[in-house]
């Protein structure tokens, strides 16, 4: 558990207001986690992203637009990205529940905008969420701004869950 | 000083627990509809399974309600066990749609901090409360907490003034904020109306505030007034209902907006966003198959009766399906003693069973391949009501019965 010093891995890259009924189509709703899984497979092939399931065996990021996760609460969808393999995201906008959900699932999520036009689908970056950067394959630096402390509190006990235990266990 | 009266009742219910932005905050009622129930509940048992306080919970079967899978059948069945094991008081099966038993039943008032498991939770905020969605881990803390954190968000004051015409509904003013601002034109804002004639009715109230969550808001809510203290008294059945001490400060907004009713025309919004909207007139005429009258946004007994009033002695257009669902069985019953479900039978229209249904395309009137609905419901994205490339338009329940008649997008002028 904890964050990790670094995130790497390949970009999915998505547009703007992607919202949670086409990112994962509710009759993919389940509590089965494959099932789950299937709907954001769906949900790509619906954004035309080719998810690549080859190349898996390395991290795979999401790079967003505005507003990503609009919609829906359904946590089926933010469970669905995590059984899919994504290790981190960056948005230039996040709905709010949706980043509520990617946060409380231990996902770490944060926003930049610079960044959006220097990345496409498929390329390769990593991202510090320690110290608040994402490098382009060229090395190239982006900043963004510090976590809350709340989200890197809840991100470093590895999600909600993990953090109400700590909680729980502090009182 | 607060940030709106939202600010206030953040503060009136924090704990002093503060990280960072993010306040703990106590929590009045949560709202827990069977799918997204279904999804916490091993955590909750692995947790030790404590809620920590059943009065102040609402259950509810009205996704999958009927269930039409087995697999949905089994969430049904284990959601039940879990409010008859556990005792839970409010359960409510089949009874309607989540969000408009929350606001039918005795539990909230104004100044009230709400959650529930579903993002049109919102809606709740017609009455003067904060209330709000979120996900299943986050209802889950709750639930075995009786808190949250909460980041106080900016507040914008929306000002709706002057009288609402006859053929303007909840539906149309809201997708004229949506068109103007945009999805996500509100990300993180609490929107706050002042409706300072007190003329909009509390069913086009619960509209506006279930769809600002459309615009990324966290929540929206009415200044408490005397339609809402006369909605109170209804419900309540005595005239004593009190709106509160909250509301007593002085305010702060961030950004003020203006609408001006008067001069509003019936909006529709096209696919695939409820921001992508026009006025009727510029789209009248497009064809559609299906009009659906019905969802936790347009199945209330003002929709019915304005539905019923323009389908009165007519007949929907050949081919043409109209599915009617009233949000709950209460608004069933009155519009059956009123006459509105014999008047939209008559007409051709179909009555199911107050639940969510084809909103999210869950069952029964889901949409085939190129087919065209339009819905009063709150969402059209793309793939939402069936196949990905049908296409749903939004609309108030009388450009919806307006447009049943006619088979194509039709200005409800042109029929009342």
């Amino acid at each position: 558990m904890g964050l990790p010093e670094t995130i790497s891995g390949r970009v999915w890259k998505l547009g703007d207001h992607v919202n949670t009924d086409i990112l994962h189509p509710p009759n993919y709703f389940s509590l089965d986690e494959k099932r789950m899984k299937e709907g954001i497979g769906k949900g790509m092939e619906r954004l035309s992203i080719d998810p690549n399931e080859g190349s898996s065996g390395h991290g795979l990021l999401i790079m967003a637009g505005e507003n990503f996760g609009c919609g829906s609460s359904r946590e089926t969808s933010v469970r669905g990205l995590r059984a899919s393999g994504i290790k981190g995201i960056v948005a230039a906008s996040f709905a709010r529940i949706f980043f509520r959900s990617l946060i409380n699932l231990g996902i770490p999520s944060c926003e930049s905008r610079e960044i959006q036009k220097w990345v496409r689908d498929g390329d390769w970056i990593h991202l510090s969420m320690k110290e608040g950067w994402i490098e382009l394959s060229n090395g190239r630096r982006f900043p963004f701004s510090p976590l809350d402390p709340h989200i890197k509190n809840i991100l470093e006990a590895g999600g909600l869950i993990p953090y109400l235990r700590r909680e729980r266990d502090g009182i | 000083m607060s940030q709106g009266y939202t600010g206030e009742i953040i503060q009136h219910h924090a704990d002093g627990r503060k990280e960072g932005e993010y306040l703990s905050v106590n929590v009045d009622f949560v709202l827990l509809p069977d799918p997204t129930l279904a999804l916490l509940l091993s955590e909750l048992k692995a947790l030790g399974g404590q809620i920590w306080n059943k009065e102040k919970i609402l259950v509810t079967v009205d996704h999958f309600a009927p269930p039409s899978t087995v697999e949905r059948a089994n969430i049904v069945k284990e959601v039940i066990s879990f409010a008859m094991d556990n005792e839970i008081p409010y359960c409510s099966i089949y009874q309607g749609i989540c969000h408009q038993l929350l606001v039918e039943g005795p539990w909230l008032k104004p100044g009230m901090l709400v959650l529930g498991a579903d993002s049109h939770t919102t809606m709740a905020g017609a009455l003067g409360c904060l209330a709000t969605g979120m996900g299943s881990t986050d209802i889950l803390y709750t639930l075995v907490t009786g808190k949250t954190w909460l980041r106080p968000p900016e507040t914008v004051q929306i000002d709706l003034k002057g009288k609402l015409p006859l053929y303007i509904m909840g539906k149309d003013i809201i997708l004229e904020l949506l068109g103007r601002f945009g999805e996500g034109g509100f990300l993180y804002q609490a929107l706050e109306f002042y409706d300072n004639d007190g003329v909009i009715p509390m069913d086009d109230r619960f509209a506006v505030c279930n769809m600002v969550v459309e615009g990324g808001a966290k929540n929206g809510l009415f200044r408490p007034d005397k339609v809402t203290r006369k909605y109170l008294n209804d419900r309540d059945g005595h005239r004593r209902s009190h709106l509160g001490s909250f509301g007593n400060g002085n305010p702060q907004y961030t950004q003020r907006i203006g609408i001006d009713l008067s001069s509003l025309n019936p909006k529709v919004a096209l696919p695939h966003s409820p921001a992508h909207v026009m006025d009727v007139g510029e789209v009248k005429g497009e064809v559609i198959q299906q009009v659906f009258i019905g969802s936790c946004t347009g199945g209330r007994l003002r929709d019915l009766e304005s539905a019923a009033r323009l389908l009165r002695k007519r007949k929907i257009a050949p081919g043409m399906r109209l599915l009617v669902t009233p949000a709950s069985q209460k608004i069933y019953q009155r519009s059956i003693e009123k006459g509105y479900i014999q008047t939209i039978l008559e007409a051709g229209g179909v009555i199911l069973n107050p639940s969510c249904g084809p909103c999210g395309g869950i069952d029964k009137g889901i949409l085939g391949a190129e087919e065209r609905c339009l819905s009063t419901s709150n969402r059209n994205f793309q793939g939402r009501m069936g196949d990905p490339s049908s296409k749903v338009f939004l609309a108030s329940s009388l450009t919806a019965a307006a447009s049943a008649l006619t088979g194509k997008i039709t200005d409800p002028r042109e029929v009342l």
